[in-house]
């Protein structure tokens, strides 16, 4: 039976081994350094709670968060078809024009977005053109009546002025309704659009435009385009004949950033049902 | 020990006039009071003055000297409000403040060169930021400061200003001066004349029980002050209610837009004062002087506090195009009746919130550029008529402290109102013994064959009023595309479309 041979120092010497001696030191470690926090830092994070302040690590952090969140998210509409062609919704600071000559959905879109930015807390605005805004359906949708300003223009380019002046007070929403063919009043110079989406684009308000054709010319983001649609009706032979709602065709025509011609089906439900 | 400041403005009837016709500043200008033959100069530009018109002189004097003088009446209205104007500009230095007319006014600005540590005396460096505070509402003001209002006042009369007399230095100050700047009554002038006490140091010189024997009480007073002994405290006075500008014009206005000219420049001045108080002006009166007697009143009540002059302005033109006065304007009061401007706490982390001052103003110019009938807040109505709406004045909640998720749109399908109801032409048909509606025959759009309708729905609302509505609702799809909701009237059996399905 082997035993196990006797460990000798100097076996070990050839592979030099030992540890090396410490290197002279010329200059001392600096201290070690606490994080960067200031006392108001602490205390602002205490205010909070712990949810938001786990995730704020410096002002600069606060800002940059904000500028991210705040001036380039989007508005969603809530509307499935309408977000995935627009890319998650109507983006800040841009201007989205909507148009369809026949197809019924226009209004409904414009309501859904309103629900979608009023229940969101943010302040919007609708610039109905047509008179067409009816407040107890939109109440009944769950658009939040006290954060949005309902403005009647008479005229486009009444509607194209009191857009300004709103965007230009800061509302995060703006939407131009411009009603039904025929529109009312003289068509706005297309300069007109390029400055409210130059507005638009300073003060971060996400616009609609919604109108029976195209208006915006250039100075629009993207342009969605409602294709004709039929009804849906339930109810055959004696059984009353009830509206169950429509659906409607919607194709992306335009988008700066976005490969156009895609195309998505929306539905909407009748009330009444 | 007491320390008053007096505001002085020089040639005041010429400044308050120079303030509300500012462009007359480097003109040739007389001030005139007085009727015809009487007429006369009481103040004067100074590049009226380097010609040789001096105060008193008849203005046919004055004209013979410089035909070209500019004349100018005394303008009550005029020096009343600047008197105002320059009443609140002392107000911003001490809540003590006393009125002595004639751009005159005393404020007691004791401890209060505590907030003016700058570089020089404290007083001066108050004393400068009251002159520059008066100059920026437009008066070229000089100020004293003494113990005394007589000091302060005799101080702030003179040519360098600011003139600061030291504390117990008030006697010394006022010894060489004239015993005329101690505006004695003509009896006891003489009086003192005739005793040959020609300076207020002579005057302060003489045993004060001697005097008071020989004039009495006025005499007591009159050596008080001559020593800048002011036993009378300052009277202050409340701040009136609202904020009044006014002029009365050298001719008689029939246009708009002169008027306007001249209402912009008022309500420039009107907004910087309420600015300085922190006020918003939230009802505007306008009181016209019409020829050749008579007056016009208007009031607008505007729909949020506001400083926001172009807003005020177009307001006052749209109302005055709606209700004109029906005769020439020579004269105006503007009174704006202020209120506190909105406020409101904005969020760090919530949305972000519109500022009180601004959405105030926006709001103001859309109702000046549409009525105050279309722009607001919408508001539900009980009831069952589907067109029925109420407004009410845009006035959001504050926004959430955080970001919230929006609430996911349920699909529903909205409707375009048509206000009002569209009168269309309805054929109906029996089809398995109902009735159905075949065709519609309106205007534009609003015309064709039925491809599909439903109803009726009956709506009753207010039977038991004057107006009884009674209703049959169909809803209808064209052939051509478009779904509307039709409804007949009882008891015309009128059809009318009232809304498109979108």
């Amino acid at each position: 039976m082997a035993a196990p041979a006797p460990r000798l120092d100097w076996q070990f010497q050839l592979l030099d081994l030992d540890p090396r001696p410490p290197a002279p030191i010329l200059v001392p470690p600096p201290p070690p350094v606490e994080p960067g926090e200031s006392e108001a830092m602490r205390q602002l994070r205490a205010s909070l709670g712990t949810s938001v302040a786990a995730k704020i690590r410096s002002g600069a952090e606060l800002l940059r968060r904000a500028a991210n969140s705040g001036s380039t998210s989007a508005i969603p509409t809530t509307l499935h078809a309408v977000d995935a062609l627009l890319g998650g919704g109507l983006q800040r600071g841009k201007l989205v024009e909507l148009v369809s000559r026949r197809a019924s959905g226009r209004f409904s879109i414009v309501l859904s977005t309103l629900v979608a930015a009023t229940t969101m807390g943010e302040a919007a605005a609708l610039i109905d053109l047509g008179d067409h805004f009816d407040p107890q359906l939109a109440a009944e949708n769950g658009v939040d009546l006290r954060r949005l300003l309902w403005v009647r223009p008479r005229t486009v380019k009444e509607a194209v002025m009191s857009a300004e002046m709103i965007t230009a007070t800061g509302f995060q929403l703006v939407i131009v309704d411009v009603g039904l063919h025929p529109i009312r009043g003289r068509r706005a110079p297309d300069a007109a659009w390029v400055r409210l989406a130059r507005t638009a684009e300073s003060q971060g308000t996400a616009m609609l435009v919604s109108s029976p054709y195209p208006l915006t010319g250039t100075a629009s983001e993207a342009v969605l385009k409602a294709s004709f649609t039929r009804a849906r009706w339930i109810g055959r032979g004696k059984a009353p004949r009830l509206l169950d709602g429509i659906d409607m065709n919607l194709t992306l025509e335009k988008h700066r950033h976005i490969k156009p011609g895609a195309h998505a089906t929306q539905m909407f439900e009748s009330a009444e049902k | 020990m007491t320390r008053i400041a007096c505001f002085f403005v020089p040639m005041f009837p010429l400044a308050a006039r120079l303030r509300s016709e500012p462009d007359l500043l480097h003109e040739a200008l007389a001030i005139i009071d007085g009727n015809a033959q009487n007429a006369h100069v009481i103040a004067a530009t100074r590049r009226a003055r380097a010609k040789g018109i001096r105060p008193g002189m008849s203005l046919a004097q004055a004209r013979a000297l410089l035909p070209k003088l500019i004349a100018r009446a005394r303008d009550a209205e005029c020096e009343r409000t600047a008197q105002e104007a320059l009443f609140e500009v002392a107000e911003t230095f001490s809540p003590r403040v006393e009125d002595a007319g004639e751009g005159i006014v005393y404020v007691d600005v004791t401890g209060m060169e505590r907030h003016f540590r700058i570089d020089d005396s404290p007083e001066v460096a108050l004393a400068k930021a009251a002159i520059a505070a008066a100059e920026k509402m437009g008066f070229p003001a000089r100020v004293g400061i003494a113990a005394s209002k007589l000091a302060a006042r005799v101080a702030a009369e003179l040519p360098q200003t600011p003139t600061i007399v030291a504390a117990g230095k008030e006697s010394e100050f006022l010894a060489p001066l004239p015993l005329a700047r101690l505006t004695p009554e003509l009896d006891a002038a003489t009086t003192l004349r005739r005793w040959g006490i020609d300076s207020i140091g002579e005057l302060a010189g003489l045993p004060e029980s001697e005097v008071a024997s020989r004039l009495g009480e006025l005499g007591r007073e009159l050596h008080h002050a001559a020593r800048g002994i002011d036993p009378r405290p300052l009277i202050p006075r409340p701040l009136p209610p609202d904020f009044r500008e006014g002029m009365e014009l050298e001719w008689p206005l029939v246009a708009m837009e002169p008027f306007l000219f001249i209402a912009s420049a008022a309500l420039d001045r009107l907004s910087q004062r309420m600015e300085i108080q922190g006020f918003a002006c939230k009802r505007l009166e306008l009181t016209l002087m019409l020829e050749p007697d008579g007056f016009y009143a208007r009031a607008i009540d505007l729909p949020a506090p506001t400083r926001d002059v172009k807003t005020m302005l177009t307001l006052l033109r749209l109302d005055l195009e709606k209700n004109p006065p029906g005769a020439p304007v020579v004269g105006f009061t503007l009174v704006a009746h202020p209120d506190r401007p909105r406020r409101a706490q904005l969020t760090l982390f919530g949305p972000t919130a519109l500022s009180p001052e601004k959405l105030a103003t926006t709001i103001a110019r859309l109702v000046s550029l549409l009525g105050d009938d279309r722009v607001g807040m919408a508001l539900p109505v009980d009831g069952h008529l589907p067109e029925r709406y109420d407004l009410a004045e845009y006035a959001p909640p504050p926004p959430p402290q955080t970001r919230v998720k929006p609430q996911q749109s349920r699909g529903l399908l909205a409707v375009r109102v048509f206000r009002p109801p569209v009168s269309v032409e309805v054929i109906t048909r029996q089809s398995d013994g109902e009735t159905q509606i075949a065709s519609i025959n309106g205007e534009g759009d609003l015309s064709g064959a039925v491809r599909m309708s439903s109803g009726p729905w009956r709506v009753e609302s207010g039977w038991w009023s004057d107006a009884p509505a009674a209703r049959e609702y169909w809803d209808v799809e064209l052939e051509r595309g478009g779904i509307y909701r039709v409804y007949q009237a009882a008891p015309s059996s009128d059809w009318f479309i009232d809304a498109r399905y979108d």
